[in-house]
């Protein structure tokens, strides 16, 4: 009974028609899923997960075409009359989805998006029965007060409670299937902790065979069964979550798994896959990782890799597998971080290059009320070290940045820039100059931090267009040129527009900006949580080596505790406005004192504990 | 209860500022208001005369006094008399008023009727022939003056074919609901073309992106139909924008007729404004003024109210105002 | 042989895969109607000194005259050919058009930019105010400016019709400023030392001409039509000003006497030129959301 098949996908492809020419966004899949596992999807951004997760559900956009089978039982979903789809999706299908609040209708209350749900499928049901039911879903979906939530609109909840109610309506009909594309993606940590834990504990409460998209192995790892990883718009390798964590076989896999900060932990630098995905427009001959592969083979150049079979349940489509082909073995961080030694923390003894006394920002919100966004914070960062500012959303770290960079003035309490008072508005006038030049900012969406309008050559030279700098090396082509190639960026780009450019490019764009002016200080905001799992790391990279290049300060604002682990040197950990622990980056990692920390901490999905993969 | 007192007197106050507003243009610009009370003849009066007849209108004292008496005796419900036709303006207007309200409101009506049913076609079939045919069509309805196409609908239906009359509310001989009804459709029918286009394609591109939306996703998730996604929600969400539009438009089809009363004769007060403004008839033109502001007033708030009421989504923006 | 294919080679270089675009331009554009205002423009501008008769000369004989070998689209109730008249007048409304779009889209820039860059309590006292104008009557505004200005010609009534239609597009402006000043680039362009005028200038106007761009090119078709409102109206050009409105304001005359033709091609050629104004105002309204989609 437990092996019953649920599910089964046959030489699946999907492709969009646009403007632009053809989108191949999956090409060739095939799986199975079966009653009671949960099967996880891991890819970058555009490797065609969320496409193959609309296909299966039937809810492709109308420029999308299919081939191949997607059969449940005996019958192929991909032909069978639209009436007869409809009548599965909901009742026999069901999808939850990345962002809860555009997924939810705005203009129609909650309990009645759920009852929708119910009476599509039973139109019969009377309107009591119905009713409970919905109160019955909230509840199990953990919302309390039902009786009243239901009553009530998407924006009268949070970001965790709009994904509950998502996932209630998904369970209206106790469906068998259930696909999640990147649920917790949009939350934060400790939300996402509690989203999971709930998403598994019905899922085996009702045996339902789950698909779960992502991006983050580390969530995956928490809620798999098994695990396919795809990789420009093929399943790459697919096997039981051990298999994939613990005897990965396909290079990308290796390359995923390295980049996870914890693998480097002692190292100087992370781990990352050089390159970009490819555009699934057109696809290179062959196979279309090669060109970020070590490993690749000359025949990797010419024909794309079929499936080679490691064990029953696990498959890998790399010509290392060929009899033929040199043996290459991937070792687990287990042995990585036994080798390495005690983390090596630079100890900074400099002076001080920001000094917060008792900082607080308030809000004037509609009405007479007023929020207080950061309250009482005090720190400080010295020269030459990478401050962390770790906190969920709202819990004021950006406000922080904000008032540190002068942008908000109506603060109270005190700021010392390299013992500038800047607080004080006259001190602000008199080293104007100096603050503007020596200050830098990086933000989170490089979209909206460049001007879509310029040219990256205009972009990056634009420090020294405003203060009419003559910049060091002659002309400001020169300077731009010098500057982009400093953080990996070939000439070839300057003539482009911000939106030619994948985010990584984007966000190496605005860094190289920010340090164009030799700063003192750095703030990044965010910098690395828009982009894919192996680009973030490349970003961390190219902070830690500029920084040990240029020697300037860093304050690093992130949720992501992984990476701040890695990068910082010092801590400090924000919640709801106040600072509630600082310290050094190891201390406060292995002895967390403060409850949210240690809640925080807790929070994070963790793959490898001494050695293997941990336990369920 | 504060925001709505607070309305009220934003309200009051607008509706004063207009009026000081269009007295003081109106007695400001070159012209003679004495043309439209004696006519032909204040080319014969000696200065005295005119003198005098200056005196008898009010019109001797300084802009700021001559306000102050207006809204005096406008206090009192006294809006004085319309120097071309010697008569209470009040009863001048009330007299016209239902010739524009019939023109305007059955026009306002069918337009906002037709708009949301062509709107709805065209997005259930972006892209098709139907969608194309209908955008390509109304396009060009769009691009043709209001008074050219009363001209060429006077000229092929009243002078080639004779099937329909060309002027007036009503024929001179005879004056029963049908013949009524049979003077209405020219003219209706111009100022139904004229804004039918521009509200239908709007309605259309909400749609649109109402379509885009990512609840329809889920709804499709759900299993709902075509049908039922743009019925239950997609049309629901539709609704505030709609009607907030038919609120801002109620002062733009009313207010506009004024064209198409010209060239078909039709006696409201679209004409009637027209012929007060350019002839310095002052009280008459106050009056009318005044009673096209408020409505362009309430019109606004009344579309303020719906967005911030009906939809749940300006008050979401409301409470994550500031916070990032 | 066939082991040279299992040698590790690691990553190769490689071509960049270029993207072709297989649209060609003319499907974008909109030809036809670009072609037409390029006749239309050349004609009315440059096409003057060859029109078959003097298009102000009043033959009083030949009044009224059918179209025909003579008259191409006759003549109209004063005598004079409506085809050199089309021409010869066109030139008056597509400057009335160009021009008084000029003058509202400036005004609407500078009454935009303020209120947009402007804090809290002024924006709305301005927006209120904007309000306010919106509320009395454009004929009234239209009659009154006439009365100051004296009597109309081309200027003042491109005057008239931009200080009247200003509104619309200012409200655009202000809302695209007041988005864009909390854009991030703006932030950095300012911690960055960028004072007001450089934002104002390389970050703010390049973004919100784009989105204006369609409703200027709208305004000069509204402007065209306001013109010819307005003359038709009879408060507008006079007849001895020829401009497609003067010559439609004969139209009464025309259809007591049945001259369909005077009514006709000049009316043909007014809405044949809005609809060509529309096509590329479209084709630029695609462009720019095209642009913004594709990020």
């Amino acid at each position: 009974m437990e092996d019953e098949l649920m599910l089964n996908v046959n030489h699946l492809s999907v492709e969009f028609k646009t403007k632009k020419g053809t989108v191949h966004a999956v090409r060739d899949v095939s799986f199975s899923l079966k009653k009671g596992e949960v099967l996880a999807i891991v890819g970058e951004s555009g490797c065609g997960k969320s496409a193959l997760c609309k296909a299966i559900m039937g809810v492709l956009p109308k420029n999308a075409t299919t081939e191949g089978r997607v059969m449940l039982q005996d019958r192929n979903l991909l032909t069978v009359k639209e009436k007869e789809r409809r009548r599965l999706r909901g009742s026999v299908f069901s999808m939850i989805f990345q962002d809860p609040l555009t997924a939810l209708n705005p203009t129609m209350t909650i309990g009645s998006q759920i009852a929708e749900a119910i009476y599509i499928h039973q139109p019969k049901m009377r309107k009591e029965e119905v009713k409970e039911r919905v109160y019955e879903l909230l509840e199990l979906v953990g919302i309390e007060n039902p009786k009243t939530r239901a009553k009530q609109y998407a924006y009268e909840f949070s970001g965790g409670m709009r994904q509950r109610s998502v996932l209630a309506i998904a369970l209206a009909n106790d469906p068998a299937i259930l696909l999640a594309d990147e649920p917790t993606t949009a939350l934060d940590v400790t939300i996402q902790a509690q989203i999971l834990t709930l998403l598994r504990e019905i899922q085996q409460k009702k045996n339902m065979a789950t698909m779960f998209v992502s991006h983050d192995l580390r969530v995956v790892n928490q809620v798999a069964d098994r695990v396919a990883v795809m990789y420009a718009g093929k399943i790459v390798e697919i096997g039981t979550r051990e298999e994939i964590f613990k005897d990965p076989r396909h290079p990308y896999t290796w390359g995923l798994l390295k980049s996870l900060p914890e693998f480097s932990r002692g190292q100087k630098e992370l781990f990352t896959i050089p390159g970009m995905p490819p555009s699934l427009l057109t696809l290179p001959k062959g196979d279309p990782f090669a060109v970020r592969n070590d490993y690749a083979l000359a025949i990797d150049y010419e024909k794309e890799p079929p499936m080679f079979e490691v064990s029953a349940t696990h498959q890998a489509a790399t010509w290392l597998l060929h009899e033929k082909a040199p043996k290459v073995a991937f070792t687990t961080p287990a042995v990585f971080a036994s080798e390495a030694g005690p983390v090596e923390v630079a100890k900074s003894t400099g002076t001080e290059i920001i000094r917060v006394n008792h900082l607080t920002k308030e809000f004037r919100m509609p009405g007479k009320r007023r929020f207080t966004a950061v309250s009482d914070v005090s720190f400080s960062v010295k020269e030459g070290e990478i401050f962390g500012l770790v906190g969920e959303s709202g819990s004021g770290k950006s406000t922080v940045a904000r008032c540190l960079m002068d942008v908000y003035t109506d603060y109270t309490g005190e700021i010392f820039y390299d013992e500038i008072p800047v607080h004080d508005k006259e001190a602000r006038k008199k080293y104007k100059k100096r603050l503007q030049m020596e200050r830098q900012m990086i933000f989170q969406d490089s979209t909206s931090s460049l001007n879509q309008r310029k040219k990256i050559s205009y972009l990056v030279t634009e420090p020294f267009r405003i203060q009419h700098l003559k910049p060091k090396r002659g002309s400001l082509e020169k300077e731009a040129i010098f500057q982009l190639s400093y953080v990996g960026i070939d000439e070839q780009s300057m003539q482009k527009y911000p939106r030619e450019l994948s985010g990584g490019q984007r966000q190496r764009v605005a860094i190289a900006r920010a340090v164009a002016t030799d700063p003192k200080l750095l703030i990044a905001d965010e910098p690395v949580a828009a982009l894919d799992v192996s680009i973030q790391a490349q970003i961390i990279n190219l902070f830690k080596h500029l920084q040990k290049e240029h020697g300037f300060s860093i304050i690093f604002i992130a949720h992501d505790l992984a990476m701040v682990e890695f990068l910082c040197d010092r801590v400090g950990v924000m919640k709801n406005g106040e600072l509630v622990e600082v310290g050094d980056t190891a201390e406060i990692f292995a002895n967390p004192k403060h409850a949210y920390t240690k809640e925080l901490l807790a929070a994070v999905p963790k793959i490898y504990k001494e050695g293997a993969p941990c336990e369920k | 209860m504060r925001k709505i007192i607070g309305r009220i007197l934003v309200f009051f106050v607008s509706v004063l500022l207009l009026s000081f507003l269009v007295f003081a243009i109106s007695r400001l610009a070159p012209g003679d208001p004495l043309l439209s009370y004696y006519g032909d003849r204040v080319e014969k009066m000696t200065p005295a005369e005119r003198a005098w007849a200056e005196k008898k209108l009010g019109l001797d004292e300084p802009i700021l006094t001559q306000y102050g008496n207006w809204m005096q005796n406008a206090a009192k419900g006294n809006f004085g008399i319309s120097y071309k036709y010697k008569q209470d303006v009040i009863e001048v207007v009330l007299e016209r008023l239902p010739y524009t309200l019939v023109l305007g409101g059955i026009g306002f009506v069918l337009t906002f009727g037709l708009a949301l049913l062509i709107g709805m076609v065209c997005a259930l079939h972006e892209e098709r022939w139907i969608d194309r045919i209908i955008c390509k069509v109304g396009t060009v309805t769009s691009c043709i003056p209001e008074f050219w196409i009363s001209l060429m609908l006077i000229l092929i239906f009243s002078v080639e074919l004779q099937v329909l009359p060309s002027s007036g509310a009503h024929s001179l001989t005879e004056d029963s609901f049908i013949d009524r009804v049979w003077h209405l459709v020219l003219p209706m029918t111009v100022v139904v073309l004229g804004h039918l286009w521009y509200y239908a394609y709007m309605i259309r591109n909400k749609i649109l992106e109402e379509i885009r939306a990512d609840y329809v996703l889920l709804a499709k998730a759900k299993g709902l139909s075509r049908r039922q996604i743009l019925y239950r929600h997609c049309l629901r969400n539709l609704l505030p924008s709609y009607f907030s539009l038919m609120a801002i438009s109620i002062p733009h089809i009313l207010g506009g007729t004024y064209i198409v009363e010209t060239v078909f004769s039709f006696p409201g007060i679209g004409k009637l404004a027209y012929e007060s403004a350019r002839f310095k008839d002052y009280n008459l033109l106050m009056v009318l003024c005044i009673l096209s502001g408020i409505t362009v007033i309430l019109g606004n708030m009344i579309a303020q109210a719906i967005n911030e009421r009906i939809d749940p989504r300006i008050r979401a923006e409301e409470v994550f105002h500031d916070e990032r | 042989m066939m082991n040279d294919k299992f040698v590790v080679v690691g990553r190769l270089e490689r071509p960049e895969q270029t993207v072709t675009k297989n649209v060609p331009w003319y499907k974008e554009h909109p030809v036809v109607a670009e072609m037409m205002l390029v006749i239309l423009f050349s004609g009315c501008f440059l096409g003057i000194p060859f029109l078959p008769k003097d298009p102000t000369f009043m033959d009083i004989l030949k009044y009224g005259i059918a179209p025909g070998k003579e008259f191409f689209f006759g003549t109209d109730t004063m005598g004079r050919d409506i085809f050199s008249m089309i021409w010869y007048g066109g030139r008056v409304s597509l400057s009335i058009g160009i021009l008084a779009t000029l003058i509202s889209t400036a005004i609407a820039i500078v009454v935009g930019a303020v209120s947009g860059l402007a804090g809290e309590k002024a924006d709305t006292l301005i927006m209120r105010l904007t309000e306010i104008l919106l509320a009395i009557p454009n004929l009234l505004m239209v009659i009154f400016l006439q009365a100051i200005l004296g009597t109309p010609n081309p200027i003042t009534i491109s005057v008239v019709i931009g200080v009247t239609s200003w509104m619309s597009i200012a409200k655009v402006v202000r809302t695209e400023v007041r988005q864009l000043r909390n854009s991030e680039y703006i932030l950095a362009a300012r911690m960055m030392g960028g004072n007001f005028f450089y934002v104002l200038w390389h970050h703010l106007t390049p973004n919100f001409i784009s989105s204006i761009m369609f409703m200027v090119v709208m305004q000069v078709r509204s402007a065209i039509v306001a013109e010819s409102t307005l003359s038709f109206m009879g408060i507008g050009l006079p007849l001895e000003i020829i401009s497609w409105g003067s010559m439609l304001s004969l139209s009464e005359k025309a259809l007591l006497s049945g001259n369909w033709w005077i009514i006709v091609f000049p009316g043909v050629f007014l809405v044949g030129t809005l609809l060509c104004i529309t096509e590329v105002g479209n084709y630029i309204r695609k462009r720019v959301s095209a642009g913004d989609s594709m990020l």
